[in-house]
């Protein structure tokens, strides 16, 4: 099969995107913007540069490679980059030996993502594990998603979707055949609310949550972000939605500072950086609300 | 009688040897090559001494076995007031023994030196400058230095491409035996074929005779040994201040008076038996590893005395804690070059849990869990536990075993019988003979009882090999011809010709390496034969026959330790990506970069960090990872020790990939000059696994035992990562290897914030346990280089 897609990483080993040992797909593109997203590379699309100015030696390689004179030397410092000039060309990705810069997003075959998949085998085997797409939004790319998925079925491997769930009806309908689990990503259950921090309504988020629960065995995940999403009332809300859905397991997943740096790296301003965890504390009064009305809670993953 | 928790681990001897060679030499050396309550032990020197001068002239064997007579009935003796097993291979808690017979000059530089100041008082130096003058010329590493003359003598000095050395030996004498029969069984053994000798007079009539007589010596000293030990122990009952001191005592003398010499009939005879047995090996010559198959041997004695009620597990228990104190009080001298390979190890003794019994059929029982539990709490560098893992072994021994590995203390490290007991196979040893292997030290697979006399006699370090086929074999800095002479690398066309110059440096090396093996071998055999260890070695008595002499049928024997060719793959995979098929430098290029050591030249040697590395489940590197250990082994094969066995490699790199790359430039993968090697044969490059723990299983299962050796995989992981939930994963991760074939495993448990910290302040970490190699060490105790390496070993993380 010859489709292709956008994807930024293949992690092997990952232990906590489902049950088991896992290989995850990263997905590019989301519909969303979350102001404390943890991956702000997987947001657009299109394959974009990504640099670590950690790794720079100030060789000058990649200015002498820029076609649009995007990159600046100045002496003893990181190259920098000129974003509004960057025409994600990736001239200078081939020219740093240093791996400073890098193309966050590549095309990707189903064949060649399932070579990759296949490799760990024997220890989805071992673990009761297997697949997991994640993103970005794996729904954006459905015929793709759906194609990679129904491959994984194929070879009986244990399929998992974690999804912001912002998608059309039909994109979740043609995926819910190929899976058995869907980690599905809930922000916060305020319309109004949800819209101010990820820029989008939550009406369509939780019809489809609605219909993934009733088809596919799911679990909720929710970013905690303190002043954002994590009041007593708010999980409270969540663990009853829970309960009515049947959904038996919840990942509390407090906010960590991976999204900001990234966010340096790929030229964007992060846009919350007073965003921050709630503290230990609370975190373990929100999860006894939920495990007091008999739902599993995990805090971390 | 409880010994409280805390009292137990004071009474715990470190012994290690630190590593006292090159890099940061300053600061080492005064912190001295032991720490400074250890003493180096002369007892064994001054009686060994007295009695060769008395023997001077008799048949070899018998002055061996007078020799160990006189050690064993004269050494001081002592009882320390907590013990209940006894015995120690020197004459008092803190020493350490030093073989004066095998090599007294690296001994000597270290204790007139600084870094072994603290080792002996003025007159203990003044009795050593005695009894070195009675050695000189005589002492085995004397002997050697003289044999070799004319062109050989060029490769007898190490010069960083292999070295040859007089390691200690390993060997899993046939303690079941002696356990069954008791010493007084085997010497009527001998006594009868004695008789028999009489009557059919074979050819070798008087060699047999001479080497029997020599048994029943060195078996009698053992008993009288035990004897010893027994007088002492009611002498002290005398002066008892408690009456259960007096009880403890009392019942120590009553199982002395019993064993080694007959058969032992509880756990405690069993235990002291052994040990007796395990002592006296390493009194007779220079010793380390243990591999007896302690669950399977001491099982049946635990459970029997459960059963009648002889013994409650909570005083079993108890047993074992202070049989580990005891192994932890073995201690031996290393000389400066060899504290380079073995830093931080003691006397790297090993035993063997786990695996199957001649059936096939797992062997775990309660003392396997017991010996964990001990583990568990003791926490000593001493003794190292491998377990023999199977598609059979059992959840709760697995999970228990990773309880263990949490700690950090490295062990148990886990072998793979889904993959040794078909190599084994493969090396001609019968299934039943198979199925009993037991790691002695590292991994080092033996057959218990079986004549395997087994010694690393040293280490191949193939990068260098590599080195010398870029340069046709000539030194570059005073144009000799050194190595062979292969072709001009400016004239290779491919990869290819890279690794036929390597496979025929190899050879060349090998060949020199094997010859120079085969001699010192015979001087072995001539200079120090071994009645002791011949005595409860199976076979040697119905022959009449030394163990030196002959060998198990097989090539499980000595062994060459092969490091670095990880180093060599991926070295080869970046010639092969940069210089052939993408034209990116040229040939010229790099041997420039290589012979400024990448100096001016870190383009070069970035092009050649970024080329595909083994680690990382990548096809093209782990194909030449394959072809370089089935090469190497391959040729290794082509020479054969002198009983005409092929020789091979052996995974066991101990810190030796720390020092053995002291002397080799640097490499095309872009290792620098005197920068370490992979720390063990299936260990990618360091920092160069990048797809995690997955793939560097898969990769490491490319690699074909079969086809190979047996190997040595480090993987290290920070706590948490076995801890809660993740313990389950953690257990379906090991299954998973055990799947895919891998001979073996390892895990240093330990974060990289605590080794860096502990790096920079290492009073505040003088118990930090991480692996080494084949064995664990104190942290503290490791030079800084070797401290850098671990702390770069790539660090695992569950994403
Ligand atoms: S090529 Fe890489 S290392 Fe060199 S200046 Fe550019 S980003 Fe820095
Ligand atoms: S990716 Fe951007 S910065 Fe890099 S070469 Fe292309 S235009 Fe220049």
């Amino acid at each position: 099969m010859r489709r292709t897609g956008t994807i930024f990483n293949v992690q092997r080993f990952c232990t906590h995107d489902g049950p088991g040992i896992r290989t995850t797909v990263f997905f590019k593109g989301c519909p969303l913007r979350c102001k404390w997203c943890s991956n702000p590379e997987s947001q657009k699309m299109a394959p974009q540069l990504m640099v670590r100015p950690s790794k720079c030696t100030g060789c000058g390689a990649c200015a002498a490679a820029c076609p649009e004179g995007a990159v600046v030397l100045l002496p003893n410092r990181p190259a920098q980059t000129r974003w509004e000039d960057c025409t994600h060309c990736f001239s200078c990705v081939d020219a740093c030996l240093y791996g400073a810069r890098e193309a966050a997003g590549r095309e990707a075959s189903v064949d060649e993502l399932m070579e990759e998949i296949l490799a760990d085998r024997v220890f989805y085997e071992n673990s009761g594990g297997g697949v997991t797409l994640s993103g970005g939004e794996p729904l954006l790319q459905p015929q793709f998603a759906a194609e990679l998925l129904a491959r994984c079925k194929e070879e009986s491997l244990h399929t998992a979707l974690e999804t912001c769930g912002h998608a059309p009806r039909e994109a979740a309908v043609q995926l819910a055949r190929s899976l058995d689990l869907v980690l599905f990503d809930v922000k916060q259950l305020n319309p109004l609310k949800h819209r101010k921090y990820t820029g989008m309504d939550n009406n369509r988020i939780l019809r489809n949550l609605e219909f993934f629960s009733q088809n596919t065995e799911t679990w909720l995940r929710i970013p905690l972000v303190a002043e954002v999403n994590d009041s007593e009332d708010h999980m409270d809300a969540l663990a009853n939605l829970a309960i009515r859905l049947g959904v038996q397991k919840i990942s509390l997943l407090p906010y960590h500072e991976g999204g900001a740096s990234k966010a340096d790296q790929i030229g964007l301003e992060y846009p919350i950086p007073g965003a921050c965890k709630p503290p230990d504390n609370h975190i373990k009064r929100l999860t006894r609300i939920a495990s007091d009305l008999g739902i599993e809670v995990t805090v971390g993953h | 009688m409880q010994t409280d928790a805390r009292q137990l681990k004071e009474k715990l001897t470190v012994k290690a040897v630190r590593n006292v060679r090159r890099g940061y030499e300053k600061d080492e050396a005064s912190r001295g090559m032991y720490r400074p309550e250890v003493k180096l032990d002369l007892a064994r020197s001054r009686l060994l001494t007295e009695s060769y001068k008395q023997t001077e002239g008799e048949p070899m064997v018998l002055r061996r076995a007078k020799a160990i007579r006189s050690i064993l009935s004269r050494m001081p003796i002592y009882i320390q007031d907590w013990e209940r097993i006894v015995g120690n291979n020197v004459s008092t808690p803190n020493g350490i023994y030093f073989g004066i017979d095998m090599n007294w000059r690296s001994v000597k530089r270290v204790v007139s030196g600084e870094e072994g100041q603290s080792l002996l008082d003025d007159a203990g130096r003044a009795e050593l400058a005695q009894l070195v003058a009675y050695w000189e010329g005589k002492s085995l590493s004397d002997i050697q230095k003289n044999a070799f003359s004319g062109d050989i003598l060029k490769y007898w000095k190490y010069e960083g491409t292999f070295i040859w050395t007089h390691w200690s030996e390993l060997g899993i004498p046939d303690h079941e035996k002696v356990l069954a029969v008791g010493f007084q069984g085997i010497i009527q053994e001998a006594k009868a074929r004695l008789e028999e000798i009489d009557r059919t007079v074979p050819p070798d009539y008087v060699d047999q005779k001479e080497f029997l007589e020599a048994v029943i010596i060195a078996l009698e000293a053992g008993v009288t040994f035990a004897g010893r030990y027994a007088a002492l122990a009611r002498e002290q009952a005398k002066d008892a201040r408690a009456p259960e001191d007096e009880k403890r005592l009392l019942k120590i003398a009553e199982i002395c008076d019993r064993v080694p010499a007959q058969p032992a009939r509880t756990l405690e005879e069993a235990l002291q038996s052994f040990f007796f047995a395990h002592i006296i090996r390493y009194i007779e010559y220079s010793s380390v590893g243990i591999g007896v198959r302690f669950d399977k041997v001491f099982g049946p004695f635990l459970e029997k005395d459960l059963a009648s009620g002889a013994i409650a597990r909570q005083e079993a228990l108890e047993l074992l804690k202070l049989l580990w104190v005891k192994f932890n009080e073995l201690g031996m001298i290393y000389s400066p070059l060899l504290s380079a390979v073995y830093g931080g190890a003691a006397t790297v003794q090993a035993i063997t849990l786990g695996g199957v019994d001649e059936y096939g059929l797992d062997v775990t029982n309660e003392m396997t869990h017991l010996v964990l539990e001990t583990a568990e709490f003791m926490q000593s560098l001493e003794p190292s536990i491998c377990l023999r893992y199977h598609d059979r072994t059992p959840d709760a021994l697995l999970s228990r075993a990773v309880d263990v590995i949490r700690t950090g203390v490295g062990y148990p490290s886990l072998f793979n019988d889904k993959a040794i007991l078909p190599m084994l196979k493969g090396w001609d040893v019968p299934e039943k003979d198979a199925r009993d292997y037991g790691v002695s030290g590292c991994v080092y697979m033996e057959l218990p009882g079986k004549n395997i006399v087994r010694r690393a006699y040293g280490g191949i370090h193939l990068p260098k090999v590599l080195w010398w086929g870029l340069h046709q074999g000539v030194n570059p800095v005073n144009g000799e011809q050194y190595g062979a002479r292969t072709r001009d690398p400016l004239a290779f066309t491919s990869a290819e010709d890279l690794m036929d110059a390597y496979l025929e440096q190899l050879a060349f090396f090998m060949e020199r390496f094997v010859k120079i093996e085969n001699t010192c071998r015979a001087l072995y055999e001539r200079y120090l034969p071994r009645p002791y260890l011949s005595a409860i070695t199976q076979g040697c008595i119905e022959r009449g026959q030394d163990c030196r002499k002959w060998q198990y049928p097989s090539i499980v024997h000595d062994i060459c330790i092969v490091a670095g060719a990880s180093n060599v793959a991926d070295a080869l995979t970046a010639v092969d990506q940069v210089v052939f098929k993408d034209g990116k430098i040229s040939m010229q290029e790099l041997l420039d970069a290589l012979a400024s050591n990448w100096e001016g030249c870190e383009h070069v040697r970035r092009l050649m960090l970024n080329a595909p590395k083994y680690g990382n489940d990548h096809p093209q590197a782990d194909a030449w990872a394959q072809r370089v250990h089935h090469g190497t082994a391959e040729v290794m094969a082509r020479f054969k020790n002198r009983f005409g066995y092929a020789c091979r490699g052996d995974g066991s790199a101990v810190s030796g990939t720390y020092g053995a790359a002291l002397m080799c430039p640097a490499t095309p993968e872009g290792r620098r000059d005197g920068e370490a090697f992979a720390d063990a044969t299936l260990s990618p490059v360091f920092g160069a696994d990048q797809k995690g723990p997955t793939a560097v299983l898969k990769s490491a299962s490319k690699i074909d035992t079969l086809k190979t050796y047996n190997h040595l995989l480090n993987q290290k992981f920070s706590p948490d990562m076995l801890s809660g939930d993740m313990k389950e994963v953690f257990m379906n991760y090991i299954r998973a290897w055990g799947e895919l074939g891998i001979s073996h495993i390892q895990f240093n448990i330990v974060d990289r914030d605590t080794l860096i910290k502990a790096q920079e302040n290492p009073a505040q970490y003088p118990d930090l346990i991480v692996r080494v190699a084949g064995y664990s060490a104190y942290f503290a105790d490791l030079s800084r280089g070797l401290q850098d390496t671990i702390i770069a070993r790539t660090e695992q993380s569950f994403q």
